[in-house]
């Protein structure tokens, strides 16, 4: 028969501490993330105040308060260029084409290396694996010859035909879009996410005699909406600030997208700072927007989907 | 869910449709608009475009938007001259190396654009550029329309390569404020390394606890620390880039004068005041005399209209005068098919009315002699200093194929100097030796 | 054929017919950059004139290399050793915060994303401003040290910089794996006794394992690659402090006069084969014996 003695929790060390954490806990928690939020906020915080102050008085003091105050920064990041406009809009249309086929692609191949045996499915996710691996520099000419000119100069000669060896989609918005309309990072992902996926949904859709492309698309797609609008957001926002390789590709100024567009403003031997951080509000306008309005999608999903009976 | 399906269906094929009609839709033939960032000036000239055009691939990096108004300014008015030329304006806002690099290697490379004095002998020596000489006889263009210096800077192997767009100098910037509150005449064109010291010392002590000001800004920069060699009567590589004389008494000399400003706290690098580049700590009056390029003119315009100040020419050291010229050139590609027209390009770009627009808006100098004596030059002091730089034994910002390792190793040089004090002999002895290193990897 | 083997089939089929885009990149791209940076690898190569070939000349000058031996190489296993525990576990944590019933959510969640988003010129600014000699950092605990202009705390400044910058991005990763797991487990959990301790160590982390696996990894592929901060910043200085192999990968390939693509693509090799034994060696430890799972 249990004594009262027996049934309180026994005052060792460790529960003591656990009960102190319990009461604690909320502050410490708040506390984090108030410091962090503080660090976080600091950087767009300097960028409103040099964007604020006139090009001649980025230096002078104060530097915490943008006085005296100017909207000439934005005006100039506006006006300077009158294909402003029109990088915003090719910027929209390469990272929402991106991003929707590679929420759609990579949750398909996720769903596949963590649910379906096919064979060679061991050696092509190691290889998936080995391909994020090798440094984006050396790849970037091969990359560059497959979306353009092609990798043998005039074409394969076979007999009478000439095929070509690359697309040839240089100076093309789809020519950016191509590479990256699936990738690596995001089918491992996705596949990660679809491992700790409680089985028991699907195991009773095939047993009801639900092929796979039912499963996916009426099941396991509709659960999963956090995990892909997580990965349409980092899609969107790595999309959106892709350099490099575009820098390549699109050669007529009025095919850049904002981020190239934006490094115009920087000068050949020196900066001014005051312009460029104007410009890179801009930038970083949309995703903040596109993030925000999402997250409320993210919380609703939690809402009705509920917790999931496993 | 059925409606979730036809959802996913529906977005697939929009992503494939914004792609496709998301392509370049191809340049109409009319010529580009010039702007200004306080107005837009929209010029339209009615012009008869022959039905056979040929376009000219033009590149560059990208300039600040007011340069690269310049650039567009002079291309319109080049297609109001030629109609049956279009020229297509691609400027490569990133690394413009690695773009053009990359370009080449892949065989699509643009038909004219800039070359560095840096790379450009490892362009021509590999067969990527056209050589201009029968070109230039064909428009009466002579090499000796161009300042020597530069002319010969881009030809190689006998053979010119490349017409020189324009070009810097360095300039000694002085602050005048600073000058008279401590009571100093400014600096003249025959000052020499004594005057420069001197300077620097007595404006250092005008600093006081809040606001330190020092004399001369020394940054272990390896684009500022040559002139000193050249002024001490030494060089940096010997006659054909084959060796270096970094190691050499005239070398160590130069350095160990450079260096000490710092060391005596005349001097400072623009990282002690916080910042990253010495014209900001010049405009900020931290620093009352900077070796820069005609580049800061136009920087302490928009960013430091307040200070007051002058260039001069570099004093003179032991061994005379020394200067370094940073220029580039329009070339053309050596597989363009359009090579008359890309000619006629670059013979506009850098005929006299069009260097005469470049100087009068001050961003840039001149390549053409005959500018020497312009009025804008006569009415510049300042831009005059820069420009006469290139006559004070300028040598151009070349080391040979081994040059990136000769500027790094001169910085790192420097940089142990500073921050751990190595004695200045064994730094510019240790990097004579990486850079021997260097040039021995490249056979 | 017999039922089994015609699903057996079908199976392979639909598993295929599911990967055929990536698959269509992985093998007019992925391959073919692979294969060429191979090849490229043992070949001198100026980017200006043919490729020659030159065996394993170019393996054999990396290997000797004393930028590579001296700095690249132990920078990178220095970075990789100290930001891949430091982002996952703050990213963590920030997650396990983000999903405890706390007010202002939402407010707390854009805000730990803005790193993520803002440009790295800014964030490079702000940490250049707030390191200087007078900058914020030094005002508030009193010293003078000039972070970023000194050869043994400039790589610290970049770790810190990234760290940051990941932050936001990790956390939403770790968010989204935290809220799969079902309430019901949690009340489970409870209802034997379990204290919130026990809850964390037992049954979050072996649930979040998959996630944290993918997080460790591709953490480490990109502390690895770390470039465009060094790019940026401190151009691989001051004195090669702050070079690691992607870096210096991109001296000898763009930023040389002459330049060493062959060289180049024979370090990216090497690298390729240091991030694949690691992961191997790290896949073992985190999800070897998580065998439930897979």
């Amino acid at each position: 028969m249990a004594t009262a003695s027996q049934l309180l929790p026994e005052n060792t060390f460790r529960n003591r501490f656990l009960l102190a954490w319990e009461r604690i806990k909320t502050p410490v928690f708040y506390f984090l993330l108030f410091f962090w939020a503080i660090l976080c906020l600091a950087p767009l915080y300097f960028t409103l105040v040099f964007s604020l102050k006139p090009v001649a008085n980025a230096y002078t003091p104060p530097i915490w308060f943008p006085i005296p105050f100017t909207l000439d920064n934005f005006r100039t990041v506006l006006q300077s260029f009158d294909l402003f406009p029109r990088w915003i809009l090719n910027s929209m249309i390469i990272s929402l084409s991106v991003t929707l086929l590679r929420v759609l692609f990579c949750s398909m191949a996720g769903y596949a290396f963590a649910r379906i045996e096919f064979r060679g499915k061991k050696f092509l996710f190691n290889a998936l694996l080995i391909s994020m691996m090798m440094p984006g520099i050396v790849t970037l000419i091969p990359k560059f010859l497959v979306i353009g000119p092609g990798f043998i100069k005039g074409g394969l000669h076979i007999g009478s035909l000439v095929l070509p060896t690359g697309f040839n989609l240089i100076d093309k918005l789809g020519g950016v879009v191509l590479p990256s309309f699936v990738d690596a990072f995001g089918v491992f992902m996705m596949t990660q996410y679809y491992k700790s996926f409680p089985k028991e949904l699907e195991e009773a859709a095939i047993i009801d005699g639900t092929n796979r492309w039912g499963i996916f698309f009426r099941i396991v797609l509709p659960i999963s909406q956090t995990q892909l609008l997580t990965l349409g957001l980092l899609t969107f926002q790595g999309e959106w600030n892709n350099f490099m390789l575009p820098l390549l590709i699109l050669r007529s100024p009025q095919n850049f997208t904002l981020p190239i567009g934006l490094q115009w403003f920087r000068g050949e031997y020196y900066t001014l700072y005051s312009t460029v951080l104007a410009g890179s509000l801009f930038n970083t306008l949309p995703i903040l927007i596109l993030f925000f309005l999402f997250q409320r999608y993210i919380i609703q999903s939690i809402a009705t989907t509920g917790s999931k009976e496993g | 869910m059925k409606s979730l399906f036809k959802l996913t269906s529906f977005l697939f094929v929009a992503a494939l449709l914004l792609t496709a009609c998301g392509g370049a839709t191809p340049t109409p033939a009319t010529p580009p608009t010039p702007q200004t960032i306080i107005q837009t000036q929209v010029q339209t000239q009615v012009v008869e475009v022959p039905r056979q055009q040929v376009t000219v691939r033009l590149s560059g990096w990208a300039s600040s938007p007011s340069e690269t108004a310049l650039l567009e300014s002079l291309l319109y008015k080049f297609s109001v001259e030629n109609p049956d030329i279009l020229v297509k304006y691609e400027p490569i806002t990133g690394d413009y190396r690695q773009a053009m690099l990359t370009a080449i290697a892949a065989g699509t490379e643009p038909d004219v654009f800039y070359v560095d004095i840096a790379y450009f002998q490892e362009f021509a020596k590999n067969g990527v550029l056209l050589s201009l000489d029968d070109l230039m006889a064909s428009t009466g263009t002579t090499k000796d329309m161009f300042i020597p210096s530069l002319m010969n800077a881009f030809t190689y192997d006998g053979k010119v390569y490349g017409i020189p767009k324009d070009f810097n100098t360095l300039g000694l910037f002085y602050n005048k404020g600073l000058f008279d509150a401590a009571g100093l005449a400014y600096p003249t064109d025959a000052w020499t390394w004594t005057d420069l010291q001197n300077a620097a010392t007595a404006l250092t002590n005008l600093s006081d606890a809040n606001k330190p000001v020092y004399g001369f800004c020394d940054p272990a920069d390896a684009g500022r620390f040559p002139v000193f060699v050249l002024q001490n009567g030494g060089t940096i590589m010997n006659a054909d880039f084959s060796d270096t004389t970094l190691d050499s008494e005239q070398a160590i000399g130069a350095a160990q004068f450079y260096t000490d400003f710092r060391k005596n706290k005349i001097g400072a690098i623009p990282a002690d005041v916080g910042e990253g580049w010495q014209g900001t700590v010049f405009g900020k009056g931290q620093c009352a005399m900077v070796y820069e390029g005609g580049w800061l003119i136009p920087y302490l315009t928009s960013s430091f209209p307040g200070v007051q100040y002058g260039v001069s020419r570099l004093p003179a050291g032991p061994g005379g005068k020394g200067n370094m010229i940073f220029t580039v050139s329009w070339s053309i590609s050596k597989n363009t098919k359009v090579a008359d027209a890309a000619w006629k390009v670059v013979e506009f770009l850098t005929n006299e009315a069009s260097q005469t627009t470049v100087l009068e808006s001050g961003f840039a100098l001149p390549t053409r002699v005959s500018l020497q004596t312009s009025d804008y030059l006569k009415n510049n002091a300042n831009s005059a200093a820069i420009f006469n730089g290139a006559y004070d034994n300028a040598v151009p910002f070349f080391w040979g194929p081994a040059g990136s390792d000769v500027n790094d190793q001169m910085g790192k040089a420097l940089e142990r100097i500073y921050l751990e004090n190595q004695p200045v002999a064994d730094s510019m002895a240790q990097a004579a030796a990486e850079i021997r290193k260097a040039i021995a990897q490249l056979k | 054929m017999s039922k089994f083997n015609r699903n057996k089939a079908l199976e392979n089929l639909t598993g295929y017919l599911f990967i055929s885009p990536w698959l269509f990149i992985f093998f007019t791209f992925i391959l073919f950059s692979l294969g060429y940076a191979l090849y490229l690898s043992f070949t001198r190569y100026n980017l200006l004139s043919p490729a020659q070939w030159w065996g394993l000349e170019g393996y054999k000058r990396v290997l000797t290399d004393s930028l590579f031996l001296d700095k690249a190489l132990p920078n990178t296993f220095k970075y990789v050793l100290i930001v891949v525990p430091l982002q996952t576990v703050i990213s963590l944590v920030l997650a396990f915060a983000m999903d405890q019933k706390l007010r202002l959510r939402r407010l707390f969640r854009t805000v730990f994303y803005l790193p993520s988003v803002t440009s790295s010129v800014v964030i490079s600014l702000i940490f250049v401003w707030l390191f200087a000699a007078q900058g914020i950092f030094n005002q508030l605990l009193g010293l003078t040290v000039n972070w970023l202009n000194n050869v043994k705390t400039a790589f610290y400044i970049i770790m810190g910089m990234n760290i940051f910058t990941t932050s936001g991005t990790l956390m939403l990763i770790f968010l989204s794996g935290l809220q799969d797991i079902p309430e019901s487990v949690y009340e489970a959990a409870r209802i034997d006794g379990a204290d919130s301790l026990q809850i964390f160590w037992y049954i979050t982390i072996p649930m979040l394992r998959p996630i944290i696996f993918f997080v460790v990894t591709v953490g480490m592929i990109g502390c690895f690659q770390v470039f465009d901060q060094i790019y940026v910043m401190t151009s691989g200085g001051p004195l090669d402090s702050t070079t690691t192999i992607t870096y210096l990968i991109y001296k000898w390939a763009f930023r040389d006069t002459t330049v060493k693509m062959g060289q180049a693509s024979a370090l990216a090799v090497i690298l390729t084969l240091i991030i694949l034994v690691v992961t191997l060696i790290q896949r073992r430890l985190i999800e070897g014996s998580g065998v439930s799972n897979q």
